[in-house]
């Protein structure tokens, strides 16, 4: 290797080194307690809005790592102590890890999707489920529907908050069709729903775009609705501790609960305690 | 010192593998040799592991992957198959009868297609293929007629394999091509002086000498191919059902998942002892394949081994 | 000729194609058909990235960091994530590198006792044959142990986090070493015995030999293999949203510069394209577009690296190896 190959590595590691260090720039002198959390993916957004404003409102009070992996390595993290907050989109499972304390932060519409070539009006909580059990299999069956063919059913995968959520209050007893596709995230199940139009699955309420969000007993899925209460299909965001929540974390997680300037960025995309 | 590293290197895949092993234990101990059959319907046992949590019952470890399994094998074996015939054509096509300037740009342009992340390869498939094969190619009478075991939308088998097949080409491609240019000219001139036209001396001579590097090639796509987790799991319907051949030409349409989708689908619930098991399971089957391949191509090449060029 | 008004008889460049057989005939025509849509392909996929990425990169997308904003759309940029996958890519060659060399230079130059050697080579195709998920949960596993702590960060409860840049970067090394191993066995194997039995007849111990000849003569091949090790650390997604965290931008572990960013996390292209596409939950398609076509960038510039370095290896003791 000649030189000036040799130098040119050497300046390009050290350009990565500086990088590296200087580019975090909030590596402050002073040792600041670390808020950990980690979870799920929907609600990993809200987090880390809530944290800048928090920092905003209270800077230098502590420090935060927000990573995501979904609500179950969220629920099993903070269980095994790995981190201080798990954040999670499904309400509290029997077969959850003992002493943990759920702590509401927001809400969450979910809204059922169809194509936009099959704008149904609205489906009411019986059609709903006889949908997506699979009793009814034919959009000619489901009064509203703008076209004819078998109803493709699009779900979540068995981890997946939502989907628990979609179980327990769309369903209630009843169980998705063992015929369903399963997807990973909402935005799978969002283009699933674009591209085929016999479609029909549910979303997290941002992810209606280039789709048609179904009123849901009448009522249309968005964000004012959900806020009044009017619409009934809102789901809960958590941020689990484990045992009752103390110290920095516990500052953080009243500041999310009461303060007025939370509960604001709450308000933009989600629906507020209060 | 350096023999003190190379152990350290085994010892670490040693670790892996006894890692991998110790944990798919408790599946194959509470279902036996069933966990390679069919025992009813895979996802409708995944919900219920993920569902139980910490504290699963023996009943709750019941796990038949057989629609897992074959699944993987269609879709690894159809892709590798279609693949090495592509590549090898597509190798000979520039190596011998592209024109010039037509050859410098393919070579580079096959080595970066190799290194697009599978990512983007499974938008393509659900942006592109799904809607492409859902609108023009599956008619609404097919969906009908199987309406009451599986949907027929885009995504199945004929996506996977198709977007599976582009991934995996590029690589067998690159070392077929660098194989057969490292065919001494000499064989090839000396076929041709004997009155051989160019086809039949680049099929004889070149492509027989290149075997090695050609099966190590189709080695190498098919652990690509069985590994391939995130393009499958976007595009390939979802489902853990067993595609039916003797359903005719529906059997294209249906909707499958590969054994690497869904470990990558169950990663997040991978703290609930049963999943844990059965998705280590299923690590470990996908493990003990690759083994069983790279044993495989050792054996063939050994015979190839006279008259071949190193692969 | 010319002089005289008289043409040469123009020869045939290519014999005629109608001497040929008819089995020949086809496999010509399947060869051409097999190109042709190669080139169409691959025009295909490069043109759909081109101008999905150009239509939504912008210069200020490269040099900002991610926003923590619900519009993810119209906020922040991927500064953090570039780094990122660097920082990995660095990290991750730096591990593979001295391994994958010194492996192979212990398989070709001593390689005793014999099962052993065949041991270490079968390890090594296994690892080349792992799928990259299962690297990864099994990382995670290994690197959630206590042991292993110092590679992360322990939160308060003494329970290890598991996920950084340096559990990440090992898991990577990994994948990178059989390219390191294989290009450096060859390059060894290539070369002729007359240059090992000159060093020796000069008096130079094996060691000296391995140190100051063998390997010095073997660095191109060295490099293009770390480099081709470098280009499946860059594109690989699972390892990097199992073991990295996927943070939004780099957070470091403490407050001591540079160790800390190490044990912190962080994300890298890869992960970003990932959360930004459908398949993740930022509902940013546009960025994901943006990032991707970054990526091919960089990988376009790690092969070109491939290509000089090879280029420049073609005076080299290596190509005289060769028949």
């Amino acid at each position: 290797m000649s030189r000036r190959t040799r130098a040119a590595i050497a300046a390009a590691c050290a350009a990565t080194a500086v990088a590296a260090v200087s580019l975090p720039t909030h590596a402050a002198a002073a040792s600041k307690p670390t808020i950990t959390a980690s979870g799920s993916t929907s609600v990993a957004p809200l987090a880390f809005q809530l944290a800048r404003g928090y920092l905003r409102q209270h800077p230098g009070r502590v420090k935060f790592r927000i990573a995501q992996g979904g609500s179950d390595v969220g629920v099993a993290d903070v269980g095994a102590g790995r981190v201080s907050i798990g954040m999670s989109s499904r309400d509290p499972k029997p077969s959850d890890p003992t002493g943990l304390v759920f702590n509401k932060i927001a809400r969450d519409a979910v809204c059922v999707i169809t194509n936009s070539a099959n704008p149904i009006a609205n489906l009411s909580t019986a059609q709903i489920q006889a949908i997506f059990s699979g009793t009814v299999r034919d959009w000619s069956q489901v009064p509203g529907a703008g076209l004819t063919g078998t109803i493709d059913i699009v779900t979540r995968t068995p981890a997946s908050g939502t989907q628990d959520a979609f179980q327990k209050i769309f369903l209630g007893s009843k169980t998705v069709s063992s015929t369903a596709s399963a997807k990973a995230s909402n935005g799978l199940v969002q283009q699933a729903v674009k591209s085929d139009r016999n479609a029909v699955g549910y979303v997290s309420l941002d992810f209606v775009r280039d789709v048609h969000a179904a009123a849901y007993n009448g009522v249309a899925c968005d964000l004012r609705n959900a806020k009044s209460g009017a619409y009934g299909g809102v789901r809960n965001f958590w941020m689990v501790t484990r045992g009752p929540a103390t110290g920095p974390v516990r500052t953080f997680i009243n500041w999310v609960q009461n303060s007025s300037r939370a509960q604001a960025i709450v308000g933009t995309h989600w629906v507020p305690l209060r | 010192m350096l023999g003190a590293l190379a152990v350290v290197v085994l010892l670490v895949i040693a670790l892996m593998l006894t890692f991998v092993a110790i944990r798919a234990w408790p599946a194959f101990q509470h279902n036996g040799l069933h966990w390679f059959g069919a025992q009813g319907d895979v996802d409708q046992q995944i919900s219920t592991m993920v569902n139980t949590g910490a504290n699963p019952s023996p009943a709750d470890y019941r796990f038949g992957a057989w629609p897992l399994i074959w699944a993987t094998i269609l879709t690894t074996g159809i892709a590798v198959v279609v693949g090495l015939a592509f590549a090898l054509l597509s190798a000979i096509f520039i190596v011998e009868f592209s024109p010039l300037a037509l050859r410098r740009v393919l070579v580079p342009v096959v080595r970066l297609l190799a290194a697009v992340p599978s990512v983007v390869y499974g938008l393509v498939g659900i942006l592109v293929l799904a809607p492409f094969v859902g609108d023009h190619l599956i008619s609404s009478d097919r969906r009908t007629s199987v309406e009451f075991v599986i949907q027929l939308s885009g995504p199945g088998l004929l996506v996977s394999v198709v977007v599976l097949t582009v991934m995996i080409t590029p690589i067998m491609i690159a070392i077929i091509v660098e194989a057969l240019h490292a065919v001494p000219r000499s064989w090839k001139e000396g076929a041709v002086a004997l009155g051989v036209n160019r086809w039949r001396a680049m099929w004889t001579v070149s492509v027989r000498v290149a075997r090695p590097a050609i099966l190590a090639g189709a080695v190498l796509a098919c652990a690509r191919a069985l590994g391939e987790a995130i393009m499958l799991s976007m595009a390939s319907g979802g489902k853990g059902f067993a595609p039916n051949p003797a359903d005719g030409l529906t059997f294209v349409f249906e909707p499958l998942r590969p054994l690497a989708a869904t470990i990558v689908e169950n990663v997040e619930s991978i703290n609930a002892p049963a999943i844990r098991a059965n998705v280590y399971a299923m690590s470990l089957v996908l493990l003990l394949s690759t083994l069983t391949l790279s044993f495989g191509a050792w054996m063939a090449k050994r015979s190839m081994r006279r008259y071949g060029v190193a692969g | 000729m010319a002089a005289l008004g008289l043409r040469a008889p123009r020869r045939k460049r290519h014999e005629s194609l109608s001497s040929w057989r008819i089995r020949d005939r086809v496999g010509l025509a399947m060869c051409w058909l097999a190109g042709l849509t190669l080139c169409a392909i691959a025009g295909a996929i490069v043109l759909y990235m081109a101008v999905r990425g150009v239509q939504y990169l912008r210069p200020e997308l490269l040099l900002s960091k991610p926003e923590a904003t619900m519009d993810q759309s119209r906020s922040g940029g991927f500064l953090d994530p570039i780094v990122g996958t660097l920082l990995l890519t660095v990290i991750g060659i730096a591990i593979a590198t001295p391994l994958g060399v010194c492996t192979a230079v212990w398989m070709v130059e001593y390689g005793r006792p014999r099962w052993l050697a065949r041991l270490v080579e079968s390890g090594i195709e296994v690892v080349a044959g792992t799928p990259d998920i299962v690297i990864a949960i099994f990382g995670l596993a290994l690197f959630q142990q206590g042991i292993f702590s110092w590679l992360s960060f322990t939160s308060a409860d003494g329970a290890v986090f598991g996920r950084s840049f340096l559990t990440a970067g090992a898991a990577m090394s990994l994948i990178a070493l059989p390219m390191v191993f294989g290009s450096t066995r060859e390059a060894l194997e290539a070369m002729p015995r007359q240059l090992r039995e000159a060093s020796y007849a000069l008096g130079k111990t094996q060691a000296a030999t391995i140190r100051r000849v063998l390997v010095p003569a073997a660095r191109p091949s060295i490099s293009s293999g770390a480099v081709l090790g470098m280009g499946r650390i860059v594109g690989d997604t699972a390892v990097v949203v199992v073991l990295l965290g996927a943070t939004l931008r780099i957070d470091p572990s403490g407050s001591l510069p540079g160790v800390d960013v190490l044990r912190g996390t962080g994300g890298t292209l890869t992960s970003y394209v990932y959360n930004n596409s459908p398949a993740g939950e930022g509902n940013a398609p546009e960025k994901a577009y943006a990032a991707a076509f970054v990526l091919l960038i960089i990988v376009m510039a790690l092969n070109g690296a491939v290509e000089l370095i090879s280029r420049r290896a073609g005076g080299s003791v290596l190509a005289q190896g060769r028949t």
